[in-house]
């Protein structure tokens, strides 16, 4: 049956005739009034109010023919006041069970309050899925339960969670993608009809079903669908709730959805920084940002400059014009490619960095100094005898290179305008090493440094060396001195070097005191043991020449190099 | 003797809600008392000393905090078992409520099955 019980009407009754002021009140005052004297016990005969007496007059008190009370009175009239106690229990009892219904609406409230605070704390579907059905399960008696998703990508619908046995029900969500796909569309809530659930083989194991839309805004997620194996309807109320539930699972899909978004266009973006910082390192040396004393390409602002002491390292292809002419532009490129793979990461071992590739060469910066430079140098050339050696293998001709080193400080610098920056190294010492570069070349030097840059070395006995004299480079005031580098040169040109130190030592005294003819006999010595000691053959020209020159006494032996 | 229950509250739905909630314990002897302010609630207090008390923090005339300062520092009425009673994101009040000697801490909208259990447990029913 519907409705309060008949134990419920016996205790409103008690309750009322205890605690009821007013009503008792109320009661007392019409039994005065009527002179009636009564007594009122319930169904089981135990007293509630007044005492127990033989009045004649019982008076039932009723609900639907059942029998929760009895009103005792000496009179008919006592009948009057059985009818107002009904009335009251009556009213007492709607009002306890608006009570209910209101204390059922809070309970409600509560739940959907505590869940979406449950749910915006997930950031992923798959719980989202599984807290709402665990929710759902909790207030709606249901023994299953789905929780779908449209994946419009797969162009499929997907499970998301679930609760109770269905057989089969992979499959059958599968099978009825179709179908679930235009349900999700319309976007509706309903209970389905019995007889739809019976013609559904899918449903066969349930008794009832009922769904609602995952709905945000004007597009539907998916649904949520809720059955039950037993006879049970599912009420409005019930599917008001779960509408609820879908709703709010909705908005905390999509806003998880939007939050995964946001976090992977962050990452993307992250990703998209790293790299073009990673790339600009390859175009502005890292070593460069950070003499400016800055952290990353992004912080360089132009007119930043700051100041070091390094050693600067020229080299250069020779003769790159004459291998140039015989290749075509494409494996020209594809040759300087090899040649800069093979020095830059020799430069980089000895803590130095390229500042500039220059086409058949580049300039390289040792903040480090010159012994660092010279280590440097020296490999390269072993470098390139391997690699030479490969070359003649496939019948190519070898490469060589010169090398000049100088040693002085330089401001490095952020030059251009607002639209186009570039890093700029600004110093005479650039020049100069770009010239003492020039200089190998004139003498056929494979390693040339300046007296100041040989004097930098913290530990010469490391290497050994020529002394080449002093040159008055272009621009420079002061004359140079002048030294070659053995050790870069091939082995038996270098130990030819090595075992003629002291008689090339004497054939550049014997020069510089304008001794012309001993010191031609001298390099003509020395030459001779070895055609490919280029210096020595330049002294003995030089010389040779000078024998018969008139030498005034401001003669020095300075070299005068006006061009590169 | 009869188990006392008070329920305090200024919103006349609220104490229906828990009046509601907690019927069922007048099976039990229970018997519950109603107030609507913190005056009336502390003058109830005093004369007949409930085991249990739902106290709204929120209340005209003297509010939650001072009832139960005034019972517990005052009246030292530790017998007097005191829940406050607070709207969700007012948890701030929880340490200030338990610094005025409140038993324990519940946020509204209450649970009712949370609220019944608890009174059950405080009353050793």
């Amino acid at each position: 049956m519907s409705g309060p019980s008949i134990t419920a009407y016996a205790k409103v009754l008690r309750s009322l005739l205890k605690k009821e002021a007013s009503a008792i009140h109320l009661m007392e005052r019409l039994a005065d009034l009527l002179q009636v004297d009564l007594s009122v016990e319930d169904s089981s005969g135990s007293m509630l109010y007044g005492q127990p007496n033989k009045n004649e007059h019982r008076f039932p008190l009723r609900e639907n023919g059942t029998i929760y009370g009895v009103l005792q009175a000496n009179k008919a009239s006592g009948g009057l006041i059985a009818e107002l106690l009904e009335l009251l229990v009556k009213k007492e009892l709607e009002k306890k069970s608006i009570g209910s219904e209101v204390l059922g609406l809070y309970r409600e409230i509560n739940m959907i309050y505590n869940f979406s605070e449950m749910i915006s704390e997930k950031i992923d579907a798959v719980s989202i899925a599984q807290t709402a059905l665990e929710e759902a399960s909790q207030i709606i008696d249901a023994t299953h339960g789905l929780f779908l998703v449209y994946e419009e990508e797969l162009d499929r619908v997907i499970e998301m969670a679930s609760f109770g046995d269905s057989p089969d029900r992979g499959a059958n969500i599968a099978k009825l993608n179709h179908l679930l796909k235009e349900l999700i569309d319309r976007g509706t809530s309903s209970i389905v009809p019995r007889d739809r659930i019976a013609n559904n083989p899918a449903l066969l194991h349930l008794k009832s079903v009922m769904y609602a839309p995952l709905k945000v805004k004007h597009r539907t997620l998916g649904i949520i669908v809720l059955g039950h194996s037993e006879e049970k309807e599912f009420t409005a109320a019930e599917l008001k709730l779960l509408t609820t539930i879908a709703l709010q699972s909705a908005g905390a899909i999509e806003s998880a959805h939007l939050f995964q978004k946001g976090l992977k266009e962050a990452r993307d973006k992250e990703e998209a920084i790293r790299e073009m910082h990673e790339v600009s390192q390859k175009f502005v040396p890292k070593e460069f940002i950070k003499s400016l004393g800055k952290n990353t390409l992004s912080e360089v602002a132009l007119g930043d400059l700051a100041e070091r002491e390094v050693t600067v390292l020229f080299a250069d292809i020779r003769g790159f014009t004459g291998h140039a002419e015989r290749l075509e532009p494409r494996d020209n490129f594809l040759f300087i490619n090899s040649f800069n793979k093979r020095m830059g990461p020799i430069v980089r071992k000895h803590d130095g960095f390229i500042m500039q590739y220059l086409g058949d060469g580049f300039m390289a910066l040792f903040p480090k100094g010159s012994q660092h430079a010279l280590r440097a140098s020296v490999e390269m050339h072993k470098a390139l005898e391997a690699y030479n050696k490969e070359r003649q293998e496939k019948n190519r001709f070898p490469v060589k290179i010169g090398i000049g080193m100088q040693n002085g400080s330089l401001i490095m610098g952020i030059t251009g305008d607002v639209d186009r920056l570039d890093a700029a190294i600004i110093s005479d010492t650039v020049n100069t090493a770009s010239r003492i570069e020039g200089l190998s070349k004139h003498f056929g030097s494979s390693i040339l440094l300046t007296q100041f840059c040989k004097n930098n070395l913290s530990d010469p006995e490391e290497f050994e060396f020529r002394y080449l004299g002093p040159v008055q480079v272009q621009g420079k005031q002061q004359p140079i001195g002048l030294f070659e580098c053995i050790n870069g040169d091939e082995r038996t040109l270098y130990e030819h070097k090595l075992n003629t130190l002291g008689e090339f030592k004497r054939g550049m005294k014997y020069y510089f005191d304008k001794e012309f003819a001993m010191a031609a006999v001298t390099f003509q010595k020395v030459h001779k043991k070895n055609r490919n000691d280029l210096p020595a053959r330049l002294f003995l020209n030089r010389s040779a020449h000078l024998i018969t020159q008139e030498i005034g006494d401001d003669w020095k032996g300075i070299e005068s190099m006006t061009r590169k | 003797m009869n188990k006392k229950l008070l329920i305090v509250d200024d919103e006349a739905h609220i104490r229906m809600l828990i009046e509601q909630t907690l019927e069922d314990l007048e099976d039990d002897g229970v018997e519950l008392l109603f107030a609507e302010n913190g005056e009336e609630a502390l003058e109830l207090i005093k004369k007949e000393e409930p085991d249990l008390v739902f106290l709204d923090v929120m209340m005209p005339k003297m509010n939650g905090m001072e009832v139960c300062q005034k019972v517990k520092k005052v009246l030292h009425l530790d017998h007097v078992y005191i829940i406050l009673l607070t709207a969700k994101g007012q948890e701030v009040d929880r340490q200030k409520g338990l610094e005025m000697g409140a038993n324990k801490y519940m946020t509204k909208p209450f649970d009712p099955d949370e609220m019944l259990a608890v009174a059950e447990e405080v009353l050793k029913l």
